[in-house]
């Protein structure tokens, strides 16, 4: 309590700002937890792996890549072959920081390694099954030797998961202007985006849910975006969107016509059209945005949010017409883009090859 | 009922053995149930046949979205133009994958009591499933299958005629596949044996009827092919070599690999797989290592290479190895010993096999596919 209230303070004195109304402070991001090298050097190879799916022709790379702020640039995932995603691939960036993971919070972010199981055994993503990757791995003989050296053992299920999520968690956030910014050093923003921060803060009411070290307040509200009619209107999307609901047992899936967001996890009304809040952090690097990508540009998101938000019966109380000028605005996007850090460029490593094993010793 | 059947069966059987002149060569009379053409092909009383339904089933057969990525139907499997497999020793794997067997022909299953090479399921449907679903073959999801069906605005017109269901499931698209495999049969008056079983002795060449004599009697084929389907649809280890592929290719051993692991074999043997255990999967039993359901030797003109593993490529290698007694194999079956047979018989043997199948393959043409449609 009393550290919460001394970083208050800091963060008030820091800023500049009269008054925090709303949830927590901005805070620079704290480290991500030291990972074992071996682990995460393993974990690399199989990030960009695509003997992890069922055809061998997808890898986490696919939908993340490193060139495209760690998402796939598109307003909606690709998804399997066969099938198409009907909502936004989410950056990698910060997201060991989440305490729910994917945009409907279905998985709880303190089981990294279970996240990655379901993006690699989902049918919708790399439909692999996990007994067969893992008698791939044990064909490459560089792999048993990195297994070796991360666990002590040979190639397994949980082993790869857990070396793939050593690896995610060391995808964080660095030197961004914000944090520098928030640790003192009075040239790290602009003018322009000291500006925007106040407006962030004040005006227009942005840090009521983007709040906190990750800019999230990693709750659940309905803004009323815009459906992205790509979702009913192609076949392979509307088929992979009916799957999914039928697989979390959400009742009459076949008719929903609008993305129920959290109501698919909990089946409660009032969770209909509810999203996660995301970060902010690197938000110049993974347009489009929102859980369907229908804003293209960051001017599109300020935009809507001037606005009001969208039309939704659930929409949160919260949004409401802001009367930015067109000075403000332009402010508000330049501070989103301080909250971005130095690049994390990961280059693709050469994968090892299969080579035959002697027959037998297994 | 079925003890009338199977006695009205085993007189037929007795009046054929003896008019093809063939007991004799056995002694006393039939050990086993007697060659001759195939009855009606047998339905499941769940699922009458009609013509509605075996359309819709080739449809599906041919459909790449019964299977995960879209690149799997049933007939990349088992093509038409190949004897409905593959013609390679080894069936096609889904891709990223190889597979571990032999791709068996289609045509004729609709009689085996037991399906795939060591009768893992007991019907044409249960097949389907599990050939669309398992992960070296169609790695279909079940759920995603499903909803790609419904995304058809034909299937699902044509689902609702056939089965009265509001929308495709899984389960009827397997009743359909399995009616349109039921079609995919030998008929009688194609193939040279059965016009011979049948009376026209004009039908099989001397050299055939030589070699029918042997396949029942000195050549002892008949002990496990016999009865229409020749196949006694019964688990027997003949020694088969393993298939040298798999001590050097790196796909073919991560799916040998991990068939022992998907199977639950103890994890001692896991250890040191080396070869294909057959029917030993399914019951865990020392003595059932190696065996392998009889297959059918009906239309084997077209059904090249042979075996579980295909190892090999022609008839004439395959009647080498039983005159050699078979493999090398503790569990060997005791029915295997050297036959010690001259080139002339190895060839009349020859000749009647191939009386076993058709005049002409039984070829089907692809059909055209109905696309999906958004929902309104």
């Amino acid at each position: 309590m009393r550290r919460a209230l001394t970083t208050c303070f800091m963060a008030m004195g820091l800023l500049g700002v009269a008054s925090l109304a709303w949830g927590q402070a901005l805070q620079p991001l704290p480290p991500p937890p030291a990972q074992k090298p071996a682990e995460v050097e393993l974990g690399k190879y199989l990030f960009f792996d695509p003997r992890l799916s069922g055809d061998g022709g997808v890898s986490c790379e696919s939908c993340h890549d490193p060139a495209k702020g760690w998402g796939d640039g598109q307003a909606l995932s690709t998804g399997y072959p066969g099938s198409e995603y009907f909502r936004n691939a989410q950056t990698l960036l910060n997201a060991a920081y989440y305490r729910r993971n994917y945009w409907d919070g279905r998985m709880a972010g303190s089981d990294l390694p279970t996240l990655v199981r379901d993006h690699l055994t989902e049918a919708h993503f790399m439909q692999v099954d996990g007994r067969l990757f893992v008698e791939r791995l044990k064909q490459v003989p560089e792999y048993e030797e990195m297994f070796k050296r991360a666990f002590g053992g040979e190639p397994a299920f949980g082993r790869t998961l857990n070396a793939i999520s050593a690896f995610v968690k060391t995808l964080a956030s660095r030197n961004a202007p914000i944090d520098r910014h928030l640790k003192g050093d009075g040239v790290a923003l602009s003018a322009e985006a000291r500006e925007g921060l106040g407006l962030f803060q004040g005006k227009a009411g942005c840090a009521q849910c983007h709040n906190g070290p990750l800019l999230s307040d990693q709750k659940f509200h309905a803004l009323g975006v815009p459906e992205n009619p790509d979702v009913f209107a192609n076949p392979l999307r509307h088929l992979t969107f009916r799957r999914f609901f039928r697989t979390l047992g959400a009742p009459n899936a076949e008719n929903y016509r609008e993305d129920p967001g959290l109501y698919g996890v909990t089946k409660e009304k009032g969770g209909w059209g509810k999203f996660r809040t995301p970060s902010l952090r690197e938000v110049s690097r993974t347009a489009p945005y929102m859980h369907n990508g229908v804003l293209a540009t960051l001017e599109d998101v300020v935009a809507f949010y001037d606005r009001g938000g969208g039309q939704h019966r659930n929409k949160s109380p919260l949004l409401k017409p802001l009367g930015l000028s067109l000075t403000e605005k332009r402010a508000l996007v330049e501070f989103l883009k301080s909250l971005a850090g130095d690049p994390v460029i990961v280059e693709r490593p050469e994968l090892p090859d299969y080579k035959p094993r002697q027959l037998g010793k297994n | 009922m079925r003890i009338m059947r199977l006695f009205a069966l085993a007189l037929g059987a007795l009046l054929l053995v003896g008019g093809l002149g063939a007991g004799g060569a056995l002694g006393e009379g039939p050990r086993f149930p007697s060659l001759g053409p195939l009855p009606p092909v047998p339905v499941p009383a769940d699922n009458p046949m009609s013509a509605a339904k075996v359309e819709l089933g080739k449809l599906l057969f041919w459909d790449a979205r019964l299977s995960g990525d879209v690149s799997s139907p049933c007939v990349v499997c088992h093509d038409p133009k190949q004897g409905w497999g593959t013609g390679t020793a080894i069936s096609r794997g889904y891709p990223g994958t190889e597979h571990w067997r032999n791709s068996q022909t289609v045509l004729n299953a609709a009689y085996y009591a037991k399906l795939f090479w060591a009768g893992e399921v007991t019907s044409l449907e249960s097949q389907a499933d599990a050939a669309a679903g398992g992960n070296v073959a169609g790695n279909g999801d079940a759920m995603m299958m499903e909803e790609r069906l419904r995304q058809v605005p034909e299937y699902v017109k044509r689902f609702k005629e056939v089965f009265g269901v509001e929308r495709p499931t899984n389960g009827t698209a397997w009743m359909a596949i399995a009616a349109f495999e039921r079609t995919l049969v030998s008929k009688p008056e194609h193939v040279p044996f059965d016009r011979y079983a049948r009376g026209d002795q004009s039908a099989l060449s001397t050299e055939a009827k030589r070699g029918l004599a042997l396949f029942q009697g000195k050549a002892g084929c008949a002990q496990c092919h016999n009865g229409p389907l020749v196949s006694d649809d019964s688990y027997h280890n003949v020694g088969v070599p393993t298939n040298p592929i798999f001590e050097h290719s790196p796909l073919h051993q991560i799916t040998l690999r991990y068939q022992h692991v998907i199977r639950g074999v103890p994890e001692k043997l896991y250890r040191s797989a080396d070869r294909d255990l057959g029917l030993y999967y399914t019951t865990k039993q020392e003595a059932d290592k190696g065996k392998f359901r009889t297959p059918s030797l009906r239309e084997l003109k077209y059904t090249a290479p042979y075996m579980h593993n295909g190892v090999f490529n022609t008839l004439e290698e395959v009647i080498e190895f039983y005159n050699r007694g078979g493999g090398d194999d503790p569990n060997k079956s005791p029915l295997l010993k050297p036959l010690g047979l001259s080139d002339r018989e190895k060839k009349e043997l020859l000749a009647f096999l191939l009386s076993l199948s058709s005049d002409q393959p039984l070829i089907i043409e692809p059909p055209e596919l109905p696309d999906y449609a958004a929902m309104k």
